[in-house]
């Protein structure tokens, strides 16, 4: 039985309203649990405050009610919480090379100095950029920012790693090609995963546990895993036939809260 | 690259040979040749002049109250544009104050100053400060505000320290404008710098071309105004361009790689 990795148990977020009016609940005592090795990821429509749990989690912001718990995973070496952050676009630093990008991240997080070059080294070549360390990220497409990303917060060896919609911003192919990758990437590197996407079949093919979310109030209202084996296929017949059933749960959700 | 050398070249050279027509057109009293210009700079370089000392003595103590003042504008403005971008209490009492600095005529300010401070080296830097810092102020707000928020988040989001973030995540980001603050503050400064000095605080460049100017000497104030234009040239382009150059050196890099 794995480990519990996160935690996030009646988690309540409030914004206050602009104008000083009445309170905005962005999270609506949301529990869920992602336990070590697994692929968890959060589908729910724009706006629903998908974006607001990760943050929460990695620590951006702070909660107003409930609590996250981040479990340092069972092999962890120096007992300290890494959380590792990729979001919806990549936010490198372009007045730096790719590595020193990745060192950033490394030098954050206290990574011993005598690690780094190693550390970037591996990192940038699992996820495809072997080579990149002196170029700097105005230099590269998109798509290979957004690994840039990935490397970064693979770098440093996070108990969890949070992805909020990191393919949302790229074309379809090349969302398509760093999805298989990022299996891949993942086989090797063996970290926890919370995701967040608006894209049903991107979570059905990439997850082992799916959490679907509502907006008003934002709650999670199913948890449903997915019993396939990997490798996927992403034209797996199976994994349409989940995405269909899951986006009819989604619209008589919907319906209900809107006729309230 | 070599084309626009050439270009650069040719207009410098044409501007030089319209100097040199025209020199010939009008008595030598009202606009002497580039050639003579050319040779009295020469000469109060290291000739004595009339107050027993060389150009060199002038250069030096104007460039040394440009710098104190330039220095002295842009910190005030450095500090407390950050705080206007940065709180919003500072921003909004100040706010209305930065127009009112911002369109007095310089001139007018140089005067007060002058008039307020005597003509000492109190006068040049308070009508510096006056000109220059909320021009500075104003540059550095915007630059506090512009910056992006997501990469905050992303600091935050690794732990980057306050020490980590100001160095590789504010600083780099409020470059270009304090760059084009720095620009503008220079050129502020060595106009307002001479032009106290010509309205009577003693010596200076400034103050030679005032000495010159009485005494209907268009040569003398020719040779001091070129050889003002020249170190000016030359701090802009041998100082300030190399310095923009190496911290802006990430935005030109391409390599083969990125094709």
């Amino acid at each position: 039985m794995a480990s519990t990795v996160v935690q996030v148990d009646k988690l309540t977020k409030k914004f206050p309203a602009p104008g000083g009016g009445e309170e905005f609940v962005v999270l609506d005592a949301v529990s869920l649990d992602v336990k070590e090795g697994e692929f968890a990821s959060l589908v729910g429509p724009s706006g629903c405050g998908k974006s607001t749990l990760l943050n929460v989690i990695a620590g951006i912001e702070v909660e107003n009610g409930g609590s996250v718990t981040v479990h340092p995973a069972t092999e962890s070496p120096d007992g300290a919480i890494h959380v590792g952050y990729v979001f919806q676009s990549a936010r490198l630093l372009n007045w730096l090379t790719v590595e020193d990008n990745i060192r950033f991240a490394l030098e954050a997080q206290g990574v011993p100095r005598e690690q780094w070059r190693d550390r970037v080294t591996k990192y940038l070549e699992m996820v495809g950029l072997g080579g990149q360390e002196p170029n700097y990220p105005l230099n590269l497409s998109g798509g290979m920012q957004q690994r840039v990303a990935i490397a970064r917060a693979l770098a440093i060896e996070p108990d969890v790693l949070l992805m909020d919609e990191p393919f949302s911003h790229l074309d379809e192919i090349t969302a398509r090609k760093m999805r298989i990758d990022l299996m891949d990437i993942l086989e090797r590197a063996k970290t926890t995963i919370l995701f967040v996407t608006h894209d049903l079949r991107e979570a059905v093919y990439l997850s082992d546990d799916v959490y679907m979310m509502s907006t008003k109030p934002a709650r999670i209202f199913r948890h449903v895993q997915v019993d396939l084996p990997r490798p996927r296929q992403p034209e797996d017949p199976r994994l349409f036939d989940m995405e269909k059933e899951l986006v009819r749960e989604f619209f008589s959700v919907l319906e209900q809260t809107q006729d309230q | 690259m070599t084309m626009r050398l050439y270009m650069r070249l040719a207009s410098m050279v044409t501007l030089v040979v319209v100097w040199w027509l025209a020199s010939l057109l009008t008595p030598p009293e009202v606009l002497p040749s580039p050639y003579r210009i050319l040779q009295t700079m020469g000469k109060i370089l290291v000739e004595l002049g009339p107050e027993g000392n060389t150009a060199f003595f002038h250069i030096g103590i104007t460039l040394f109250r440009i710098v104190i003042a330039f220095v002295a504008a842009m910190l005030a403005g450095i500090g407390i544009g950050l705080a206007m971008g940065l709180r919003r209490t500072v921003e909004f009492s100040l706010m209305s104050l930065i127009p009112l600095f911002l369109t007095i005529p310089t001139i007018l300010m140089v005067f007060l100053a002058v008039l307020w401070f005597g003509f000492s080296e109190t006068g040049s830097l308070v009508a510096v400060m006056a000109v220059v810092t909320p021009f500075v102020t104003v540059n550095m707000a915007e630059g506090t505000k512009a910056m992006d928020k997501s990469l905050m988040d992303m600091g935050k989001a690794f732990k980057a320290s306050k020490q980590m973030m100001l160095r590789k995540v504010y600083i780099p980001q409020l470059m270009p404008y304090l760059m084009s603050a720095f620009r503008y503050a220079f050129g502020m400064t060595w106009k307002i710098v001479a032009l106290a000095e010509t309205f009577g605080i003693k010596f200076g460049i400034g103050y030679m071309f005032f000495f010159w100017f009485e005494s209907f000497d268009m040569e003398q104030v020719l040779a001091w105004v070129l050889l003002f234009v020249i170190l000016m040239l030359i701090i802009e382009y041998g100082v300030i361009a190399r310095f923009e150059q190496r911290a802006f050196a990430w935005r030109r890099t391409f390599s083969a790689a990125a094709l």
